[in-house]
């Protein structure tokens, strides 16, 4: 409730969420009606000579008429429609000038047409003004429609592309460089196009566009804007770098113990950037042991870990996680955000066999291509087989493959599913051809009847089925992206091929998405953010990293302990949260650690640990963690105040990360985490009631909580405490715990 | 099902005839992207803390929607209203309330008789007795109807003003699109640091934020206000820790909070977005005026008992004390109103006691003179079968669901008072003059709120969605 109400424009100067802008460009061509490839501008006419596709579509798009949220949505605004950012110019002709019996022109006194009467303002017109009746705008309006309305004939060239110009090149923290957009004819003919082009800038804060014009935000970073001229798009990326120069002999000296540091040192450098310090010892024992097993080390283990002189020692304590049992529930708990579906609508038992499914996959450390393959070629009972759940759910092809491509490609298709993808090259034949591989699978037993859907039913692969092209009809035969149609022998599954051009050395999406997740999960943004959303219009921010992490886990056999090892052995990983005097501003580029607040499971089996109190949990066995939960049904205040997934959501994926006043109510006035701390059996308790000098109490209360020791300043206050008068040893106890719990270093992992 | 014609368009975008759609499609909003589960908290806290570009263009933006909003919801120029939304759970008849139809053949009017009310001509069913008598301060829509006999399918409709988009069954709680409470807090922050959507006794089946974010969950009061004990968690520190020891755990946590934060502001540190939080969490603790609004012991015992010394009387006297605090919208989760079997001996014991309760908080508003800024609305899913029905097994007769006719209760937020809005045809079988929506309701619903009902959001899949399909309010209630 902090966070204003955000009402931003399109292209706002404030980036306050920036997973706004990632889906900013989306807004613009979100809504759509048209399943048609855009259809080329055509040509250049001679000056005097206006056509439709050059002279009038520009026009309309610029000024927004064909937007998603105007005459461009689906069935158009107030009668009047026009496809979605001109990708029919036929269409938009027919529209303005033979549609509702030709109201919309006057030829013979042109600037009378509704078209440009409602355009100006002049009559009352809901989108409001959005020509200059004095201007050009209108003026090329009246000299088209005196020409009789004329639009590019079969042989006229065709808009091939745009390009822009001058050529990225670094710019300086709010430094500013004029555009240019050229289109380019199938002739050769080229024309500066840029009054008409539209503007798109994908993290204004960082990098924006208007009017031709990029703008450099304050601090150093990366940023792609996007021009848009009818059907056609160009991109400009470059960094925003400060002037000075970073010392070669530092960055020299920056360990390199794995393959992934050099590319970000290396990109750093670029930037005049060098990372932080490495973080304290007691730090990344924390880090560590919050991002493999969602856990706090506990005293004791903190204590050894801290003495042990070993220099591999952090070496020795990766492992030793990756074998700990937790780490099954960590991570299935993660996954489960990606694949859990509402018990409401495909039952509690199938529900419950996903999540059985998920956790065995991580207990057996099962490679990322094997668990895909499982996941997607799953047949069986859905009681029983707990991947087969994923297609109870997801019941159509179209449905599945939102979700594989989406989860496994890195590439959101969803656009592509009603028209053209509005950033990418993707269509709706594409769309239908990768769903293609989902046509053969078959049910039978019971289906759905939320919100009980009580019944067991069988996945399995049927001799046929088939996937038809919405608008055309026709046949779909399995295809893969950017890959030729495969034949499928009759009863045979066409979903193992899916996964085997999946998991192909040479697939470009697979792996990098996979490995982008995990790299993000890790430093809380990917490479490529948001992790799921790969696109020419978003760039990773070191494709070098990217490249690396993505030969580093095929060559371990796509195994993700091994990777997680790799990383966490990476000097990157090691760095301090701190900023130092080139660093503040990198949020992108893993020049330090950023903070992230604990997922609500881990803070609630943080809180259970630390006080030495489990929490109790609906419908599962006494001493059941937090992550354990099978779905997010289970009541618990607790986590749906730190923003767990809603179940009542469809999907019920959406995790909130944010830190709000009501968490921080929570943590201070709970009754039931006071009742935790109060309590007889509480760790506060225990150690007030055992022989222990006040200093030990607060050693031990710190390495419960912050997993490292006092300094000499924290102690001495703290321990007079409790020569305190009128408190007990128990209740200054208490509320130096309940003090740590209410501390952001122990709500963050740092 | 006759007289579902006029919404044909409700699935679709098509039916906006005023608004200034290119303005709403610039306004949105971000939201997480499903399937992200590590989204980044730093890079969303990042531009809160840099403020980058000046909140100015924003803040601008923000109060000229503000302004047009509230102007377009009062001519007069008065403040936004607040919402009080007593959400009577399951479905409340809409013959033994609103809408009694004596002259219909007895399987249809049952039991009860139609009284007069305060104003000539308008009848209320029998137990309405207390607000009959104050029928001058509120209307009655007797026209709302939709398609959906679901309590799930129905919750979503009516609580969110879009319609479920997949089929949604009786017992189901979803969330297909935020509540009208979640983007009440969105919209509209209350003061110090109070959360802007309080759900008593529970949360309602589809009272969630959905793509809003969990931050605009309703806060959750589960507790009983008719309780001695009773206290809002976390709103007040625990009992035990009261006192001396609050302030003396707070002094101690200045001791304990050591967590080096980042001195440039570019560097966007979370954790100066948790100070905050905390700071504006011990104001409230701390702030005897904030406290006061928790505190309904305060209420004088007239106050208390004329609300009815009950849980729902108690809630209802709490959630005027939250809106009078500033918040924005509370919705009181009133359950059990899903008279299949034995619906007179049902409705015998509670309509009194509701009527009573519902008649002392509309009274109560207006003689603070709150009336006029905060809306008082019941309703429930969808209203009840014309013709009595015992269900097998059952020996007592109640209604069955119907999504064709229902009656809302709409007061307060200067909507005139004394109307009934609609009608339905002789066995209260259809809405048939004046049929509107739940579009057109919940857009009511947000234009007194001061938020516009044609801006659209960002959805998790990235495409613009309208907050409300149709943004039409109802005149009648302007």
């Amino acid at each position: 409730m902090t966070t204003p109400a955000n009402h931003c424009r399109a292209r706002r100067p404030n980036s306050q969420k920036r997973r706004v802008a990632a889906a900013l460009g989306v807004l613009l061509f979100g809504a759509s009606v048209s399943a048609v490839r855009a259809a080329d501008p055509g040509v250049q006419a001679p000056a005097d000579r206006l056509v439709f596709e050059t002279d009038i579509e520009p026009i309309l798009t610029v000024r927004g008429c064909n937007s998603g949220g105007c005459h461009g949505k689906s069935g158009g605004q107030n009668g009047f429609a026009l496809s979605l950012f001109a990708f029919d110019p036929a269409f938009d002709h027919a529209s303005i000038v033979s549609a509702a019996r030709g109201r919309r022109l006057a030829p013979a006194a042109p600037l009378e047409s509704l078209l440009i009467q409602k355009g100006t303002g002049a009559v009352p017109h809901g989108g409001g003004k959005k020509l200059d009746p004095a201007g050009e705008d209108v003026g090329t309006l009246v000299r088209w429609i005196e020409q009789g309305t004329p639009k590019a004939g079969p042989d006229d060239p065709q808009l091939e592309r745009i390009s822009l110009s001058p050529a990225p090149r670094p710019l300086a923290p709010g430094e500013s460089l004029d555009l240019k957009v050229t289109a380019h004819y199938s002739d050769g003919a080229m024309r500066d196009v840029t009054a008409t082009s539209a503007w798109h800038a994908g993290e204004p804060a960082v990098l924006d566009a208007a009017d031709a014009k990029v703008r450099a935000g304050a601090f150093a970073g990366e940023g792609t804007i996007m021009a848009r001229y009818v059907g056609t798009i160009a991109t400009w990326s470059t960094g925003i770098v400060p002037p000075g120069s970073i010392d070669a002999a530092a960055v020299a000296a920056l360990p390199r113990p794995t393959p992934l540091d050099e590319p970000v040192w290396r990109k750093l450098a670029t930037m005049n950037i060098l990372p932080s310090e490495q973080a304290a010892e007691s730090t990344l024992l924390r880090r560590a042991s919050l991002d493999l097993i969602g856990r706090l080390p506990t005293p004791d283990e903190a204590r050894a870990y801290l003495a042990d002189p070993d220099p591999a020692k952090r070496e020795k304590l990766v492992a030793a996680l990756l074998d700990r049992s937790e780490y099954a529930d960590f991570q299935a708990n993660k996954w489960a955000d990606l694949l859990r579906p509402n018990p409401y609508r495909v039952g509690i038992k199938a529900t419950l066999s996903l999540d059985t499914f998920l956790r065995d996959v991580f207990r057996e450390n099962l490679s990322y291509d094997e668990l895909v393959r499982r996941l997607l070629t799953a047949t069986g009972s859905t009681w029983r087989d707990g991947a087969t759940t994923v297609f109870r759910d997801r019941r159509s092809p179209d449905e599945i493959v939102t979700l594989v491509s989406q989860l496994f490609l890195g590439v959101r298709l969803e656009c592509a599913k009603c028209h053209q993808h509005p950033f990418e090259v993707y269509g709706q034949s594409d769309f239908y051809s990768l769903a293609a591989f989902f046509g053969r699978v078959a049910y039978r037993g019971t289906g759905l009847s939320p919100p009980i859907s009580g019944g067991e039913e069988i996945v399995t692969v049927g001799e046929s089925g088939e996937v038809r092209h919405p608008l055309s009809g026709a046949l779909l035969a399995p295809k893969p992206l950017f890959g030729t149609a495969l034949e499928i022998p009759a009863g045979e599954d066409p979903r193992a091929a899916l996964v085997d051009w999946l998991t192909a050395h040479d697939n470009p999406f697979f792996h990098r998405a996979a490995v982008n997740r995990i790299w993000g999960d890790l430093f809380g943004i990917g490479i490529v953010d948001p992790v799921d959303d790969f696109r020419a219009t978003n760039p990773p921010t070191n494709p070098a990293l990217l490249d690396t992490l993505v030969a580093e886990f095929r060559a371990g056999g796509s195994d993700q302990k091994k990777l997680l090892a790799t990383i966490l052995r990476s000097a990157v990983w090691n760095r301090s949260s701190l900023p130092n005097a080139t660093n503040a501003g990198d949020f992108r580029n893993f020049s330090r650690h950023y903070r992230q607040r604990l997922r609500a499971e881990v803070l609630a089996d943080a809180i259970d640990d630390v006080t030495g109190v489990p929490t109790s949990y609906a419908g599962l066995p006494e001493e059941s963690r937090a992550v354990q939960l099978w779905t997010h049904r289970t009541p618990a205040t607790f986590l749906d105040v730190f923003g767990r997934p809603d179940p009542n959501q469809d999907p019920p994926c959406q995790r909130d990360p944010d830190a709000t006043v009501v968490q921080a109510l929570h943590l201070m006035n709970s009754t039931a985490i006071e009742g935790k701390i109060a309590a007889d059996s509480s760790r506060a308790a225990t150690l007030a009631a055992s022989e222990l000098p006040p200093d030990r109490i607060v050693e031990e209360l710190y390495l419960a909580c912050y997993t490292r020791f006092p300094t000499s300043s924290e102690r001495e206050p703290l321990v007079a405490l409790f020569a305190r008068e009128g408190r007990s040893r128990r209740q200054v106890t208490e509320d130096l715990l309940w003090s740590l719990i209410n501390s952001p270093e122990f709500v963050f992992k740092d | 099902m006759a007289n579902h014609d006029s919404h044909d368009s409700h699935d679709s975008h098509d039916s906006h005839d005023s608004h200034d759609s290119h303005d709403s499609h610039d306004s949105h909003d971000s939201v997480d992207t499903n399937l992200s589960w590590w989204a980044r908290p730093m890079s969303r806290r990042r531009g809160v803390q840099l403020g980058i570009g000046g909140l100015a263009g924003g803040s601008f933006l923000d109060l000229f929607r503000l302004v047009r909003a509230a102007r377009a919801a009062d001519p007069a120029g008065r403040a936004p209203s607040n919402c009080i939304l007593i959400w009577m759970d399951g479905g409340p008849t809409h013959f033994e309330t609103f809408d009694p139809k004596p002259d219909a053949p007895a399987e249809v009017r049952g039991e009860f008789s139609p009284i007069s009310t305060s104003v000539p001509g308008i009848q209320f069913s029998e137990h309405m007795t207390e607000l009959a008598k104050i029928a001058d301060k509120f209307a009655i829509i007797r026209s709302v109807c939709h398609n959906q006999g679901n309590h799930g399918a129905g919750n979503h409709y009516m609580m969110t003003g879009a319609p479920p988009r997949i089929p949604v069954g009786c017992g189901a709680f979803v969330s297909f699109h935020p509540s009208m409470g979640s983007v009440a807090w969105h919209e509209r922050p209350a003061p110090h640091g109070l959360p802007g959507y309080f759900a008593l006794a529970g949360m309602t089946r589809s009272g969630g934020p959905n793509f809003l974010g969990a931050k605009y969950a309703p806060f959750v009061v589960s507790d009983d206000p008719n309780s001695a004990s009773f206290r809002i968690r976390d709103l007040a520190a625990p009992r035990s820790v009261e006192g001396t020891r609050f302030a003396e755990r707070r002094e101690l946590r200045a001791l304990t909070d050591r967590l080096p934060r980042f001195e440039d502001p570019a560097a966007g540190d979370p954790v100066r977005g948790i100070d905050e939080h905390y700071a504006r969490g011990y104001d409230l603790v701390t702030s005897p005026a904030a406290q006061a609004a928790f505190d309904i012991g305060a209420e004088p015992d007239s106050i208390r008992d004329a609300y009815g010394r009950n849980s729902f009387g108690q809630q209802a006297l709490l959630a005027r004390r939250l809106v009078e605090a500033g918040v924005p919208f509370v919705t009181i989760n009133d359950g059990g109103w899903d008279h299949h079997s034995a619906l007179f001996d049902a409705l015998k014991t509670r309509l009194p006691t509701w009527d009573k309760t519902v008649a002392a908080l509309i009274n109560d508003l207006d003689a603070r003179g709150l009336l006029e800024t905060t809306m008082v609305i019941a309703l429930g899913e969808f209203g009840r079968t014309p013709k009595l029905s015992t269900l097998p097994g059952q020996t007592k007769a109640g209604r069955d669901h119907w999504a064709s006719a229902m009656s809302i209760l709409f007061a307060g937020g200067g909507a005139p008072g004394g109307q009934v809005i609609g009608a339905t045809d002789r066995l209260g079988h259809s809405a048939s003059e004046r049929v509107l929506s739940p579009e057109n309701f919940v857009s009511t619903v947000y234009t007194k709120l001061g938020i516009d009902p044609a801006r659209s959001f960002l959805t998790p899949a990235g495409r613009p969605t309208f907050l409300v399909s149709d943004p039409t309010p109802i005149r009648e209630l302007f």
